[in-house]
Order: C-alpha cells, then sequence, then structure tokens
C-alpha cells in the first residue's frame, strides 16, 4: 500500500494505492472515490458515542476498504481545506486530534478516552485520540491550512486549536493564554497547551474554531 | 519547499536597515504561502511586537504577551475612549475586536501568528508612506509604525468589512493578511471592487462607498452588496474570495 | 475576449479584458471582485422566471446572474466563486455537451447554453442535492469547486464517486446512484451516495464537498430562540 498526496497545499487529497486484498482504515466520510472493485465495511467504534458526534465533528467510526481481485485506489480527504501528511508511526505513538484523524494502516490502534483533555478544545466533538502500533505502519493526517513541523527542545506553548499531533513523548498540560479570564476574553486567544520535553510537534497554520465562528456567526440561525 | 525549523538557533535575520529611526528589520519568516500562510517572528532582546488579537498560534515560554487596546502609538485620553468605543461596536457587529497583544521577551523567543481566514501573508518595510488597509487585513507590526482608525461612512457600517478601515503610516515592519489570494489593480480614473474583496490601497485614491448598480434590483439581486469605488491614481489590493460570497454558497445548503 | 486565471489552484479567480465594447460575459450572482465603473451590468432573472425558479429549486443556482457589457476596448473584470477551492475553464466547441453540478457554474459568455436537467428521484436522496445544469455552444465554461478539482478518465471499468464530490462531467458518461456498503453504512459510514460512472469520457470530483463543511459549521450558528 501507499499514499499518495495530490492538490497539496490547500485542498490535499491522499490516493491510497492498495494492493489485491489490501485494506486501509478511513475515517467516516473520508472517502471521495474508489475503483469499483474496492468494498468497504464499518467497524463498529461504540453506537452511542458515534450518534452524538454525528454533528459538528468526528463521528469516529472508521471504514475498512479492501481491493478485490486485483489492485486498487480509493481517494481520501479530510472535511476542511489544507494539507496531508502521513506519519511513520513510532514505538511511543502519537496523540492526535481527532479531526485530524484520516486513515491509518490496519494494523493502527486508536484509544479514544484519553483522561485529562475534557476543555482541551474550544469546539464541539473534537477530542484527542492516541494511536499506537505493535508493528510499522503509516498515519495519514490532515489539518486546516498547512502542516508545520516544530521541534519542542523544552518548552512551547501552542493553541491548542492549532494543534494536530504530537509525539506521545511529550508532557502536556491545557491552561489559558492570558492571565486571567477576562485577558484571555479579550486578547482573544483561547487555551493553550503547555509542551515540555524532547519531540516532535504538528501544527496547522489555522485554527478550525475560530474559522467556524468567522462563518458561523454570518449564517442564518438553526434550531437548538 | 517548507525550510525546516533548525531545533536550536534561528536564521540569521537580515541586517536590512531603512529610513532612520526605523531599527532593524525584524527577522521573521513566512511560510505556507500562498494559502494557508503562517508568520513566525524571531524577537531579539527587547523588540516589541504588536499582533491582532487572537492570532497567535505559538510562542516560547519566555516571550511575554500582554493585551492592550489598538488605540495608536501618542493616543492620548480621547484617542484611547475613541478606540474603546469602536472596540465595543466591532464586538457587537462582528469582526475584529481591535484589541492586538504585544510580545516581548527579554532574551530571545519566537512567536508564530496566523489570521482566522485561508490566505497570503504580505510583509511590508514601511519608509513613512501611508496605506490604508480594510480592517480585516491588519495582523501585525514592529517598530514606529502607527496605526488610525478611520470610519467608512454610515453605509459602509452596513458591510462588516466596510464599516472601519486602518490607515498604516510610520516607519517599521508590516504584515497584513488576505482571505484567498492578492492580486492588485492600478486605478487611473474609476474602478469598482467589491467591499468584501477590499485589502487595501495607497496613493491618490478617493473612494466612495454605494450599492452595486442597477438600483434597488441591483442591490438585492445581484448578490453583490457594497462596492467601493475608486477615483484618481493608485493601486488597489484585492483578495479572490470573500466571506459573505462564501456565506451565499453554503446558506442554501444548510438544513 | 481575454482571460487569465490567477491564484491557481487555491483561492482561484478569473480575470477578464474586453478588446471590444458590446462583448459580454454571463456571472452568477456574487461573483464579481472588480470591475472598471464604466463597464455596464445588468441584473437578470436568467431564461425568464419560470426558469430561473426551476434553477434555483432544482439546480442551486441563484435566481439571478449578472451580465456584463464593455462600453469601451480593454476594460476589465474580475469574477471569483463563493467557495475556498480551484476553477476551471473548458473552452467548448459545440460538440459535446458538459454537465456541471449545482453550485459549480461560474461564468459563460452568452454563446454557451446553460440548461437544467431535471434528474428525477435519481439524485433525491443525496442531501446537497445532485442537480444538473447541461452546457452546450461555443465559448469558454469557467466552473469552480469547492476544493481541488480533480479530473479522472473514466474508462473501461468506470468509477465510484461520492455524489457530493461530483463537480462535472462530458457527456459521452452513464451514471447510477447506489448506497455504498448497506444501510449500516449509510448512517454511520459518513458516505452518502456513490454513484457509479461507465462510459468514456472526463469526470471531474472536488476534493473537499459541501455537506462537510455544512457539519463543521452547525455547531457555530446562532441558536434561533422559539
Amino acid at each position: 500500500m501507499n499514499f499518495e498526496i495530490l492538490h497539496r497545499p490547500a485542498h490535499s487529497m491522499a490516493r491510497v494505492h492498495l494492493n489485491a486484498n489490501e485494506s486501509v482504515l478511513a475515517e467516516s466520510g473520508a472517502m471521495i472515490g474508489m475503483s469499483p472493485n474496492v468494498q468497504m465495511q464499518t467497524q463498529a467504534g461504540g453506537l452511542m458515542s458515534g450518534i452524538k458526534r454525528m454533528f459538528g465533528g468526528e463521528s469516529f467510526f472508521r471504514n475498512t476498504f479492501t481491493a478485490h481481485n486485483g489492485p486498487g485506489e480509493v481517494l481520501l480527504a479530510h472535511a476542511l481545506c489544507g494539507d496531508m501528511r502521513t506519519l511513520e508511526m513510532t514505538q511511543y505513538g502519537y496523540f492526535v486530534q481527532s479531526s485530524s484523524f484520516v486513515a491509518s494502516t490496519p494494523n493502527v490502534q486508536t484509544e479514544t478516552k484519553i483522561g485529562g483533555f475534557k476543555t482541551f478544545f474550544a469546539g464541539e466533538g473534537v477530542f484527542v485520540l492516541k494511536a499506537t502500533a505493535p508493528s510499522p505502519g503509516a498515519l495519514l493526517i490532515g489539518a486546516f491550512g498547512g502542516i508545520e513541523e516544530l521541534q519542542c527542545d523544552g518548552n512551547l506553548v501552542i493553541d491548542t486549536g492549532h494543534l494536530v499531533a504530537w509525539d506521545a513523548t511529550l508532557d502536556y498540560s491545557v491552561g489559558k493564554s492570558g492571565s486571567g479570564w477576562i485577558a484571555s476574553f479579550l486578547s482573544g486567544e483561547g487555551l493553550v497547551c503547555h509542551f515540555r520535553g524532547q519531540g516532535r510537534i504538528w501544527i496547522q497554520t489555522r485554527n478550525a474554531s475560530a474559522y467556524g465562528q468567522a462563518i458561523g456567526s454570518m449564517l442564518p440561525p438553526r434550531s437548538a | 519547499m517548507q525550510p525546516q525549523m533548525a531545533p536550536q538557533g534561528y536564521p540569521q535575520p537580515p541586517m536590512a536597515y531603512g529610513a532612520p529611526g526605523a531599527g532593524p528589520t525584524a527577522a521573521h519568516q513566512i511560510t505556507h504561502g500562498p494559502s494557508f500562510a503562517m508568520l513566525r517572528v524571531d524577537l531579539r532582546p527587547g523588540e516589541t511586537l504588536v499582533a491582532e488579537a487572537g492570532a497567535m498560534i505559538a510562542r516560547h515560554q519566555r516571550v511575554g504577551m500582554e493585551v492592550k487596546l489598538n488605540a495608536g502609538r501618542s493616543a492620548g485620553i480621547f484617542a484611547k475612549l475613541k478606540a474603546i468605543f469602536i472596540a465595543l461596536v466591532r464586538k457587537a457587529i462582528g469582526g475584529e475586536t481591535f484589541f492586538v497583544n504585544h510580545f516581548t521577551t527579554p532574551q530571545s523567543g519566537s512567536v508564530w501568528l496566523a489570521p482566522a481566514l485561508s490566505g497570503q501573508i504580505q510583509y511590508r518595510r514601511m519608509q513613512g508612506e501611508t496605506l490604508v488597509l480594510s480592517s480585516g487585513a491588519y495582523l501585525a507590526h514592529m517598530g514606529d509604525v502607527d496605526l488610525k482608525l478611520k470610519f467608512g461612512g454610515l453605509r459602509g457600517m452596513l458591510a462588516k468589512e466596510g464599516a472601519f478601515f486602518l490607515a498604516v503610516s510610520g516607519l517599521g515592519d508590516l504584515w497584513y493578511t488576505s482571505y484567498g489570494g492578492i492580486e492588485y489593480v492600478d486605478v487611473n480614473g474609476s474602478y469598482m471592487i467589491d467591499n468584501g474583496h477590499l485589502v487595501g490601497y495607497e496613493g491618490n485614491l478617493t473612494f466612495n462607498i454605494r450599492t452595486a448598480g442597477g438600483g434597488m434590483m441591483g442591490f438585492m439581486a445581484s448578490g453583490e452588496g457594497l462596492v467601493c469605488e475608486f477615483q484618481g491614481q493608485g493601486r488597489v489590493w484585492i483578495q479572490t474570495r470573500n466571506l459573505g460570497a462564501l456565506v451565499s454558497w453554503l446558506s442554501p445548503l444548510l438544513p | 475576449m481575454r482571460y487569465q486565471l490567477v491564484q491557481k489552484p487555491d483561492f482561484s479567480a478569473v480575470r477578464l479584458q474586453f478588446d471590444q465594447p458590446g462583448e459580454q460575459i454571463v456571472a452568477e450572482s456574487a461573483a464579481m471582485m472588480g470591475r472598471d465603473t464604466a463597464m455596464d451590468m445588468k441584473t437578470q432573472l436568467q431564461g425568464g422566471l419560470f426558469a430561473a425558479a426551476k434553477r434555483k429549486l432544482l439546480g442551486g443556482e441563484s435566481l439571478f446572474t449578472n451580465t456584463f457589457t464593455a462600453t469601451a476596448p480593454g476594460q476589465s473584470l474580475w469574477l471569483a466563486p463563493g467557495p475556498e477551492g480551484d476553477v476551471e475553464v473548458i473552452e467548448m466547441n459545440g460538440q459535446f455537451p458538459v454537465f456541471l453540478n449545482s453550485g459549480a457554474f461560474l461564468a459563460a459568455p452568452p454563446s454557451v447554453n446553460i440548461d437544467t436537467k431535471w434528474q428525477g428521484a435519481k439524485g433525491f436522496f443525496s442531501g446537497a442535492g445532485l442537480f444538473l445544469l447541461a452546457a452546450s455552444g461555443h465559448g469558454p465554461l469557467f466552473f469552480s469547486a469547492y476544493g481541488g478539482i480533480h479530473a479522472v478518465d473514466v474508462g473501461g471499468y468506470g468509477y465510484v464517486c461520492d455524489t457530493g464530490h461530483v463537480v462535472g462531467f462530458t457527456g459521452g458518461l452513464q451514471y447510477t446512484v447506489n448506497k455504498v456498503g448497506g444501510l449500516k453504512s449509510l448512517f454511520f459510514s459518513g458516505e452518502g451516495l456513490v454513484c457509479h460512472f461507465r462510459g468514456q469520457g472526463r469526470l471531474w470530483i472536488s476534493t473537499r464537498n459541501a455537506s462537510s463543511l455544512v457539519s463543521f459549521v452547525h455547531p457555530f450558528r446562532p441558536v434561533s430562540s422559539g
């Protein structure tokens, strides 16, 4: 299997080339197109959590796409405009912002109940998951905006709306940006994550909830 | 083709000096352009970066951040009151809050900034000229740069972006943004720009905010809200996307 | 009339320059970025009230289009679509028609004929609606998409595509709409319906789709009281 990323950086789409009988796991709704010999199967990820997350974020079911009777291809993309990249699985794994997860090799396991992240993100339905794999594999992530890899060598403070993924080797804690709520409100910054240690952090150059606010406030109201 | 971020140390700052009093050019890098541009400024000890509130992506722990009103450099009490009033109005009608963050550090450190909408970040070394920006286009500045709020007129208030403009002048570094890509038109006579597509202008231009044309039917039906009609000689920067047009494209698709 | 596609591929726009007075272009409403003041702009219900209403209800295009007419040589006009993404142009040569999804039409001169083709129940359940406009005639046809525009040359085996991502296709293709993977998949897989294309021709798909954006902004919308 290999991941080919096209239409970078703003409207990226991954073209996954599958050998006969190979599978790729992809987040619900990520499929754009595929060759007719690819079959899709939905995996259960927890019925209630899936229904709860139907609006405004990740419905965390993953589909398995398998090529039958020969090689095939699947085209995948995430919801918002931006770049995509693949991360090679390491022995420690990654923490990934839920809406950034697009696809993975079938051996990658994801854990959705991570403690300490209740107030992590400003948007609804956005949460953090941990991806690990017992053997070599790959993770495909998609961001809102461009993806920049930062090296944390000591400490970094990052606005949580811009976090895509980070090495599980880093220590992190969530806090307010300014001192006190008024300063945070006025300064426009929401929550930030203080990282300590050594590791890589992938950030996206746009903030989805700021974008959502900008558009959402101009849209006709919805029923509650 | 993104430059790799070195784990330690920062890229050498360019040692260009502008007009006297301007100070050295800010050490900065714009990456992920043209569509999702992000600005990284490497602050030298004692330098202060002023940026639009809400624009920060990341900073080193040692860089301090302080919220202030965007009242201009030599603001007396009346200018400050005016700025507070305008900030409240802006918060009420939507759009930028006109609070800014001041980033400084006694050592050196970096700040990463980006605007809310997708598009470019442009850098400009101000050398005493005046550039008028649509209020949503301002991102950050450093140095002896002055920002003056200009009122766009009552008709301008109907369009979120048309209500206020920022006249930027002085000596120093300026970064501004666009939604989409930036193109320009050299005006010699008369040219109309859809209000939501305006980034900024300079030169010997005056403008008038009016409805797009075609009278009442034109305003309501044509989808063009307000336009800026420029007269004179100068350069107008325009952006290739418009939040209002995105909203009118999306609205019929909503449940 | 000359044209240039700028800022490709991410936030593409079109810059048109008219050579002679009297040259015209018809654009969907809200597409104008800027123009020479002296250019004439008329807002119209394209094709009359009934056809426009049919197009609005079915095609997703608004009722109104703007017709820009040059009044002097050398006047320029800039056009941009609403969603973030690419713009493409096809030089129609009077031979094969092109079908465009609702919302994809940006602009074309009057020599390109735009017609609504009623889908019947085929596209009915696909959410955002797969209603088609049929373009024929001569001249450049400018169309846009939310996201990038990816061209697929459909051959013997055909191609399967999520309906929300279909931008347009040439007249030589046949299609059927299906659910993918059974009923459970319809609700939980996130995939709505798919279109299976067969025949010889070109298919344009967008790398982003509007209904994902709709779901994304849903929690950010103001809530109506009552």
